[in-house]
């Protein structure tokens, strides 16, 4: 029975588990499930995971939430996937999981709600979503900007290609790219208002774009198509003086 | 050269490495960073975890910070850990690395700013905010029904069915811990309506005493003076905001 993986591509955590699974050559079934429509909260999917969120995976009788867990699980139980997504070695394994749960309270903390805030908005679906709140994204672009600056100096040290200084990625390097690759829907301005500070941070992103590539970007795709449509609608908005809310659209 | 902890007992994830460290005969230096004093934040303790946070340890050369990796080292690197702690098993192992991931953003999130709002925040220099105690109550609450109806189900003696506790057993409780800094009529309201939450807790601890108690003593003296500087503060209208005590 193949690996099914639940996920929706606007998630980050769920992006980085297609995009370890297509890079790894690993066998899956990609199965949508629109949280931007509230289905993450059916009883169906609430069989799957409990907790009503995507990433979630079923392999074989075995069910697995929280990406970090999944994507340790997968490094681990499929045959040919390399060392350096999930090293043997003990303490770059322990240094990979310190910087995954550092990655919940702040890395996420930030980057999640001031992309809800400031672009998203309700089509983020109806458990993250909401009005937009400048006033909200402007506290929570803090933490972000905090979370950004730590990787640099703490991880990305000297002429480091990927955390640690280690020379291929690790299942960290995907998680936390995944989550910046989130400020694509921003408009340019404000992406480059608030990456543009970190070189290091998007030489990063560079590497572990090639270094994952095709998938990455075939992963990451449909970003571009929400930035547009969240683009279009800001600008008819604009011009017709309509309630400034967004209804989620289904589509997304 | 031993293993040194660096920890303040007024952390959760800090007293669960204490306990993790002491029932399994881990041999190591206690080293106090005291919180409420800012030590967290000085240079030398800087050099020991840049985050400026506890706990953090350090391992010869090797140093490393967040509680859940420092339980998994400290698991898979001392010899005569029990298994169920960190077990081999993939499958087992992987449940308990989702247990600790949620925990952050459910548990953690809720209870620690329930706590900090409703009757911690003055000894760290911040006044209390019952609006935010309201809406932390409500996740600490929604974290409580959960880890109750996925993974303490039927008569489970400890997470996920387990006979024995793992590191996140030991993560989690301690969390839940803090609530003993709240008021009586607050932790009742909380914990009450979770009765398989209240005999986890016991499971704990009669699992890992008497380092448990031992551990958390600090809890019962905090608790004390909070509440006598709360009432005396009701008595005399001073200013709400109430000034660290170093001696906390």
């Amino acid at each position: 029975m193949t690996l099914k993986v639940y996920a929706h591509r606007l998630s980050q955590p769920a992006r980085a588990v297609i995009v370890f699974c297509k890079v790894n050559s690993i066998d899956f079934e990609e199965v949508m499930v629109d949280f931007t429509t509230g289905q993450t909260l059916s009883p169906e999917f609430k069989e799957i995971n409990p907790m009503g969120q995507v990433p979630a995976i079923v392999d074989g009788r075995f069910r697995l939430f929280e990406s970090h867990a999944i994507l340790s699980y997968l490094a681990t139980a499929f045959p040919g996937v390399p060392d350096h997504w999930y090293p043997a070695d003990l303490f770059t394994r322990a240094k990979i999981h310190s910087i995954l749960d550092w990655h919940h309270s702040n890395l996420r903390r930030g980057a999640m709600p001031f992309v809800i805030n400031s672009a998203l908005g309700p089509a983020a679906g109806p458990v993250l979503g909401g009005p937009l709140n400048p006033q909200a994204a402007n506290e929570v672009e803090k933490i972000l900007r905090a979370s950004l600056s730590k990787i640099e100096s703490l991880w990305l040290k000297g002429n480091a290609k990927f955390l640690l200084g280690n020379f291929k990625p690790s299942i960290a390097d995907l998680s936390l790219v995944c989550e910046i690759m989130q400020l694509e829907v921003l408009d340019e301005k404000d992406r480059e208002r608030v990456l543009g500070p970190y070189p290091k941070i998007l030489q990063w992103i560079e590497n572990v774009k090639s270094a994952t590539n095709p998938h990455f970007d075939d992963v990451h795709g449909i970003l571009h198509k929400v930035k547009a449509r969240l683009q279009s609608r800001l600008e008819s908005t604009k011009n017709s003086a309509f309630d400034l809310r967004m209804k989620p659209n289904s589509k997304l | 050269m031993t293993l040194k902890v660096y920890v303040d007992r007024m952390s959760q994830p800090s007293r669960a490495i204490l306990i993790f460290c002491k029932v399994n005969g881990i041999d190591f230096e206690e080293v106090k960073i005291d919180v409420t004093k800012g030590h967290h934040r000085s240079p030398e303790f800087k050099e020991i975890n840049p985050m400026g946070k506890v706990p953090a340890i350090v391992d010869g050369r090797f140093k490393l910070f967040e509680s859940h990796a420092i339980l998994s080292y400290l698991a898979s690197t001392f010899p005569g850990v029990p298994d169920h702690w960190y077990p081999a098993d993939l499958f087992t192992r992987a449940k308990i690395q989702s247990i600790l991931d949620w925990h952050h953003s459910n548990l953690r999130l809720g209870a620690m700013n329930f706590v900090l709002n409703s009757a911690l925040g003055p000894a760290l220099g911040l006044p209390l905010n019952p609006q935010a105690a309201k809406e932390a109550e409500k996740i600490l609450s929604a974290s409580l029904l959960k880890i109750e109806s996925v993974w303490l189900k039927g008569n489970a003696k400890f997470l996920l069915g387990n006979f024995r506790p793992s590191i996140a057993d030991l993560s989690l409780v301690c969390e839940i811990m803090q609530l003993e800094l709240v008021n009586e009529n607050d932790r009742e309201r909380v914990l009450g309506p979770h009765p398989k939450i209240l005999q986890w807790i016991e499971n704990v601890k009669s699992a890992t005493n008497p380092h448990f108690e031992e551990v958390h003593g600090i809890l019962y003296k905090v608790k004390a003076r909070l509440h006598s500087r709360l009432e005396s503060t009701k008595n005399n209208t001073v200013d709400f905001r109430m000034k660290p005590n170093p001696k906390l």
